[in-house]
């Protein structure tokens, strides 16, 4: 691979790792910096019912691609093995290990957490804290109260004053004012006021006590008090009254008249009473949020988990996807160059020594295949060689047989013509000899060329369906006692016939072989025919001719089934020629190989459709 | 697996809307209801712990379609709100349509803030005009009661059922 490709990949991958991390930490930043803010955060926002439901419908919009990931894998894990593609035990025991490494960690970290947060909170609430703030609050109320029942008595005790007075008459308001004052300073007020309705007819206010104008009591303080015969009130601070204002309103239905006595609280102990209340208050506050709070917390570690686990599971699958489909790759450039497609080239970016080992691959079977085209090039030329030598073999052959009838031709033609030149008595009796020898030697040129045509001229196979067995009895039949002590035998299995082949061909091939295998085996020795199927339904047929004679050099038996070769100095060389062509006449093969102990072994194969 | 997650997020309350009225006064439509069983102890512990607390009124006006699904022509939301002050030992209680303030009163017990957050009387939601078919009316209510949590962790949000009101007919503008 060039150093530029290399570089560029290595940058490539630099980036995806940056930007994954990048990703992380943005993803990590916020989700940081909420659950810091969070603990400054009012519970009330925390357990906010919309804060809820957005964290429950992100969680349930992770938890869906969580599960669209990882199924989405799975099932194309399972179907890969199911097809069993190449590597996919593999990569499903990768991805396992990758996810399971990164799940099961990441659960047991999250039921722990979410049990501890759990029991956190119970705990939290299960303080001795509650009743502590429960009864305070109850004392302090109970103070109110009291301070309210005082103010009461004292609005209706100068009610029952305020009745000897006729408020009608203008003349009677300035006793109406002392009494009022009066009153004022023996009931301990701060405030004394008489309504008519809504309208105020007198009002006192003690001087020490710091309020410097008279509160509204509010129309609807009034109506209240009118309505239901008392109405009561606690006021904060306000303009012109310095502390907590206790007013208490009485009146006498349906009558009118409102007496309104107000007191006013020691700044110190309302504040602090009115801390009470508020801080029982807080504390119910937090406790009716207690399932919400809860809620959102669990919540978000739920969406921190599965946004972990959505990494996780996303980084497992891209790690074990870049260490399987290289392994992949490779196992399937393998099983091709096995194919024998050395042209197959392993086309996927691998880093470290994955890579390397694709490099050291592709390297490989490209070597292969220059080696196998040299190779198939050495051959060509062998066989073009080979077949040359053949060919000048047989033009020397067929030369040498050529002459060899010719030279008793001409000899017997000179002697003819020596004879009859010489008028020699005799001659009638050497053209008589001389013209028999000259037609046994054409006859033999004849015989000669006949068995060379035939060879050009042999016809397509026929097949029927042949007893093979006897067959083969029939040909060894011919050699029986021709040659004394080589013993002849035929074993044919019973699977073997019938076969569909061409029996006259099969025939003359056995003839061609058993002359061979007779002529090379001495006395004492033996030829046998055999014959067997690979199995009874339709397997390959397979004869076997096997001498123990004196065996075929391994240099020759490359050339043996070429034409016009032999190693015998003599005959045609078209005896095994002729038996090579029938066999593959027949879509068969054959071949020779050592016959143990001593030896030759002629095997033809013939295909079961043919057998 | 979306959508069941997502009705899990639904809890029906017991609580329910009665006594549903429509009337019509001029282009408005004006309406009365009561919610039964509406404050529970959930609810009432809320309130009194001075959290702001809510009952959502849906509303919605549809046209009465007799052998089909009524169409509806509009819809608001009346939101009842009440704030507990435990120091003054009073309830605030705000009236919003739409989420614009329409009234705001303090009552002091109890049962006048039930019967503030519970009963609606003669409140106008909607109003009618030119765009308004001709047929019969009539107004559906239901009342969201805040939410809770199942399994710990799934926020669900309580509503009570839909409920009808009488149909009513609304016979346009008088001409000028």
């Amino acid at each position: 691979m060039r150093l530029r490709d290399r570089l560029g990949r290595h940058l490539r991958n630099q980036r995806v790792l940056l930007g994954g991390l990048a990703a992380l930490l943005l993803l990590f930043t916020p989700l940081f910096y909420m659950s810091q803010r969070g603990r400054d955060l009012p519970a009330a926002l925390v357990a906010n019912r919309v804060l809820l439901f957005v964290l429950w419908y992100v969680n349930v919009i992770l938890i869906l691609v969580v599960a669209f990931v990882l199924l989405r894998n799975l099932i194309k894990l399972l179907v890969e093995r199911r097809h069993r593609i190449l590597g996919s035990n593999f990569k499903f025991k990768l991805v396992a290990t990758y996810v399971g490494l990164s799940l099961i960690p990441v659960l047991v970290l999250f039921f722990i957490a979410t049990e501890l947060l759990q029991g956190s909170i119970d705990r939290w609430f299960n303080t001795p804290l509650a009743p502590v703030l429960a009864r305070g609050s109850l004392v302090a109320q109970a103070f109110y109260d009291r301070v309210e029942g005082t103010a009461f008595r004292d609005a209706s005790r100068a009610l029952g004053e305020v009745a000897e007075i006729d408020l009608e008459r203008s003349a009677e308001r300035p006793r109406l004012t002392r009494r009022l004052q009066e009153l004022l300073a023996e009931l301990d007020l701060d405030l004394l006021a008489v309504y008519e309705g809504n309208d105020l007819v007198s009002a006192v206010l003690d001087s020490q006590s710091g309020i410097s104008s008279l509160p509204n009591p509010g129309r609807d303080f009034l109506e209240e008090a009118a309505r239901e015969g008392r109405a009561v009130r606690r006021d904060a601070p306000a303009g012109g009254v310095p502390g907590r204002l206790v007013l208490a309103a009485v009146s006498e239905p349906p009558g009118p008249v409102i007496v309104v006595a107000g007191t006013l609280l020691d700044p110190l102990v309302a504040r602090e009473t009115d801390q009470i209340v508020r801080d029982f208050q807080s504390y119910q506050q937090l406790e009716v949020q207690k399932d919400d709070l809860r809620a959102s917390h669990l919540l978000l570690f739920l969406m921190v988990t599965l946004l972990i686990l959505l990494g996780s599971s996303w980084a497992g699958l891209y790690l074990a996807k870049r260490v399987t489909v290289p392994i992949q790759a490779l196992a399937e450039g393998t099983r091709a160059i096995s194919g024998g497609d050395l042209g197959h080239r392993v086309d996927v970016e691998a880093d470290d020594e994955l890579g390397v080992l694709i490099e050291s691959f592709n390297r490989m079977t490209e070597e292969l295949e220059s080696n196998k085209e040299a190779l198939e090039r050495s051959n060509r030329e062998l066989v073009e060689a080979q077949r040359l030598a053949a060919w000048n073999e047989a033009a020397r052959r067929i030369a040498h047989e050529i002459k060899n009838p010719l030279t008793p031709i001409r000899l017997s033609a000179e002697r003819m013509l020596r004879k009859h030149q010489q008028g020699d008595p005799g001659l009638g009796k050497t053209v008589e000899e001389g013209v028999e020898i000259i037609i046994r030697e054409v006859m033999t040129l004849s015989a000669m060329v006949d068995e060379f045509s035939r060879y050009a001229r042999m016809p397509r196979p026929r097949p029927t369906q042949v007893d093979l067995s006897r067959l083969v009895g029939d040909t060894l039949s011919l050699y029986r006692d021709l040659k004394p002590g080589v013993e002849l035998a035929a074993e044919v299995e019973d699977g073997a016939s019938p076969a569909l082949i061409d029996g006259e061909q099969v025939r003359r091939a056995l003839i061609n072989l058993l002359d061979n295998a007779v002529e090379a085996t001495e006395a004492p020795g033996r030829v046998t025919v055999s014959a067997r199927r690979e199995n009874r339904n339709g397997g390959h047929l397979e004869i076997r001719v096997a001498d123990t004679g004196r065996g075929i050099p391994p240099s020759s038996r490359d050339k043996l089934f070429l034409p016009y070769y032999s190693t015998k100095g003599r005959g045609t060389g078209l005896g095994l020629a002729i038996v090579h062509r029938i066999v593959t006449d027949h879509n068969g093969s054959i071949r020779v190989e050592d016959n143990e102990p001593r030896g030759t072994v002629f095997t033809m194969e013939l295909p079961g459709e043919q057998g | 697996m979306l959508g069941l997650l997502v009705l899990a997020s639904q809890a029906r309350a017991d609580a329910k809307i009665s006594d549903l009225r429509a009337a019509l006064d001029g282009d408005r439509v004006l309406a009365s209801f009561n919610l039964t069983g509406g404050i529970d102890a959930r609810l009432a512990r809320r309130i009194d712990s001075g959290l702001p607390t809510s009952i959502l009124y849906e509303l919605e006006l549809h046209k009465d379609r007799k052998r089909w699904y009524d169409n509806r022509l509009d819809r608001s939301t009346l939101e009842v709100m009440a704030v507990h002050d435990a120091v003054a030992r009073t309830y605030s209680v705000h009236l919003k349509l739409d989420g614009e303030l329409i009234e705001s009163r303090t009552v002091r017990d109890r049962e006048a803030l039930e019967a503030a957050m519970t009963r609606i009387d003669k409140v106008p939601v909607f109003t009618l005009g030119g765009g308004t078919p001709r047929g019969r009316l009539l107004i559906k209510v239901r009342a969201g009661l805040g939410s809770r949590t199942i399994l710990s962790f799934i926020p669900a949000a309580i509503h009570t059922e839909w409920k009808d009101s009488n149909k009513f007919r609304y016979p346009g503008r008088p001409s000028p």
